[in-house]
């Protein structure tokens, strides 16, 4: 209470909300005139943040301006750009990179590509997944032609019963899950589907 | 909503008879004055011209109401409005001068662009032939747009962005940018300078494609797989299937007719204004409108038609390094993931986890392939303008990556 009886320290004249509403009008600042533009002008003019300046680069720093962001796509790449475009020789003197060689890779172990199976050895993979799909499922046969699950799927391809089987399998396994599970799961391939159109 | 009070003060600018204030609607009732697309109850007429009698408008009841009240019963024998109406519309005049049109180019052809084929059937007063000559003009325009200015788009994206530029949406949209208006029923009464045309029945199934009408073979095959690439030949501009003529008496949606208006315009300023009046139309409506093509992708597999691109192009085959990484032991780990084939870094991008890293990448490095833009792109309708620097052969590309 005390607090609210207490004289306000700024002049009343400054806190035009206090005023009633036809006093709108008369008072100052309301309105910009000529004469007034320059003084409102000057207040915008704010002098840019030091992080702007040039005086940072050399220096260790958390702060950077203008922020990073990623690359326009409308940049066009160096190596994308036709023969006889000119903008190929005004990039051929800039500095390159880091050394790509020396950059971590992302997957942990680059897979060695071995090319070492041969037609005989690719009639013998079909022949087995066709006869026993039970025993000799993709990932067996990988393993035993030292080669990856997907070039299996690329040469051959299981029978329509096993896929039946598999699909019921697959079914078993979906009905226990719980909404959380099968929402995450869910929100994941949407995740996924969103990367493609760069969202 | 509070009335307008008029003060005291104000006599000096007001007719003595205007000054009544809260009475003044009344005064304009008194005069008789009455627009052209409402109708006063206050007028009573006796007779009917018999030539009214064959003129069909949608609602009967409608009709029989205009009619009764109406006072220049010779405009109604007319399904649109007569041609020398269109000078004395200031709805007219106020649309030619807020799009800035060629004087050369009358009101009264404006009046005719407003009149769809589904209001007036009579093709000397309709729209219909305007709008094929500026859908012939606004597709052309725009697909040498984009083809000069992105040579490698893939064709699916192109169908997008023409649909985007010129589709019957955006020109709908421009229609009510526009202020145009539409009348509620087309007839010779209503005022020209409103959107006349028969609405479609509520229900009517619009995007029903008759398989009849389609140039495909073996159209009616439902499972058949369409190829984007035959869509240049068996489909419309925006490769969608080309919809059979409308039946005589049915209406057409107000989308359409907007588009058709667009269209219409086009049409009637190349006509009347000549080439390079179209152009700048064209531009200055069409082109202006911001559309970022690089939105319009979307692809399911990009690291994959990387591969398969830099294998066409004789490149070293994309390589994926982590440039910078933040947090990778934490809730929101940042990963930054450049394209590299052999030294040259194609695309980058960032991600939560390293498998999103590299698709984005990848995605980005295929983007920088298809948004190739050439320096100083011409189109080949610039050839036409008068003093035209001789013809340098547009980049022609060999097409997208097909995996």
């Amino acid at each position: 209470m005390a607090a609210s009886i207490a004289a306000p320290k700024r002049p009343f004249l400054t806190l035009p909300f206090l005023l009633p509403s036809w006093t709108d009008s008369l008072s100052l600042g309301a309105k910009r005139h000529q004469s007034s533009y320059r003084r409102t002008k000057q207040r915008l003019r704010v002098k840019p943040d030091a992080s702007f300046g040039p005086s940072q680069q050399g220096r260790d720093q958390i702060i950077y301006n203008p922020p990073s962001s990623a690359p326009s796509v409308y940049h066009t790449p160096s190596k994308f750009l036709p023969i006889n475009d000119v903008r190929r020789a005004m990039r051929a003197d800039t500095p390159s990179g880091p050394n790509v060689n020396e950059l971590p890779s992302v997957h942990k172990t680059e897979a060695e590509r071995k090319y070492h199976l041969t037609p005989a050895d690719i009639e013998e993979i079909r022949k087995l997944r066709l006869n026993d799909p039970m025993t000799w499922s993709r990932h067996k046969l990988a393993k035993r032609f030292e080669c990856s699950p997907i070039f299996i799927a690329m040469v051959c391809e299981a029978s329509p019963e096993k896929k039946q089987i598999q699909k019921q399998v697959l079914e078993a396994v979906q009905s226990r899950w719980g909404p959380k599970r099968r929402m995450a799961r869910e929100d994941r391939k949407l995740r996924r589907e969103a990367w493609g159109r760069d969202e | 909503m509070k009335r307008l009070q008029l003060q005291r003060w104000s006599s000096s600018v007001l007719s003595p008879r205007a000054r009544a204030g809260s009475r003044l609607h009344q005064q304009l009732y008194s005069t008789g004055l009455r627009l052209q697309s409402t109708a006063s109850p206050l007028q009573s007429e006796t007779s009917i011209p018999d030539d009214v009698e064959h003129v069909d408008i949608g609602d009967p009841g409608m009709m029989r109401h205009v009619r009764r009240v109406h006072k220049r019963k010779t405009q109604l024998q007319y399904p649109s409005p007569p041609v020398d109406a269109a000078i004395k519309s200031p709805k007219l005049a106020a649309l030619h001068a807020r799009l800035y049109l060629p004087s050369r180019l009358p009101v009264q052809t404006l009046a005719r662009t407003l009149v769809d084929a589904s209001a007036d059937r009579n093709a000397d007063f309709n729209n219909e032939a305007l709008a094929t000559l500026g859908h012939d003009l606004l597709t052309h325009y725009t697909s040498e747009h984009l083809l000069c200015n992105y040579p490698r788009l893939p064709l699916s994206v192109i169908f997008a962005a023409m649909y985007a530029y010129v589709g019957p949406k955006t020109l709908a949209a421009m229609t009510k940018e526009w202020g145009v208006d539409w009348a509620t029923v087309p007839g010779g009464e209503v005022d020209p300078g409103l959107l006349q045309f028969k609405r479609i029945d509520p229900g009517t199934k619009v995007d029903e494609v008759s398989q009849l009408q389609s140039p495909r073979p073996y159209a009616a095959q439902k499972g058949w797989r369409m190829t984007v690439s035959s869509k240049i030949f068996y489909d419309d501009e925006f490769g969608d299937a080309i919809k059979g003529s409308a039946a005589s008496n049915e209406g057409v949606t107000t989308e359409m007719a907007s588009a058709t208006f667009v269209r219409a315009v086009m049409g009637a300023i190349y006509l009347h204004a000549g080439r390079p009046a179209a152009k700048r139309f064209f531009e200055q409506h069409i082109l202006s409108r911001h559309l970022n093509i690089s939105e319009l992708f979307n692809f399911s597999q990009p690291a994959r038609d990387l591969a398969r691109l830099c294998a066409r192009e004789n490149f070293e085959p994309p390589v994926a390094k982590i440039v910078s990484e933040t947090g990778r032991k934490s809730r929101h780990p940042v990963f930054v993931v450049g394209v590299f084939s052999g030294q040259d870094k194609l695309g980058e991008g960032a991600g939560a986890s390293l498998a999103e890293a590299r698709e984005r990448a990848a995605l980005a490095a295929l983007k920088g392939w298809y948004l190739y833009s050439p320096l100083n792109p011409r189109v080949p309708s610039s050839m036409e303008e008068e003093g035209a620097a001789p013809w340098k052969p547009a980049h022609v590309d060999v097409g997208e990556v097909i995996v």
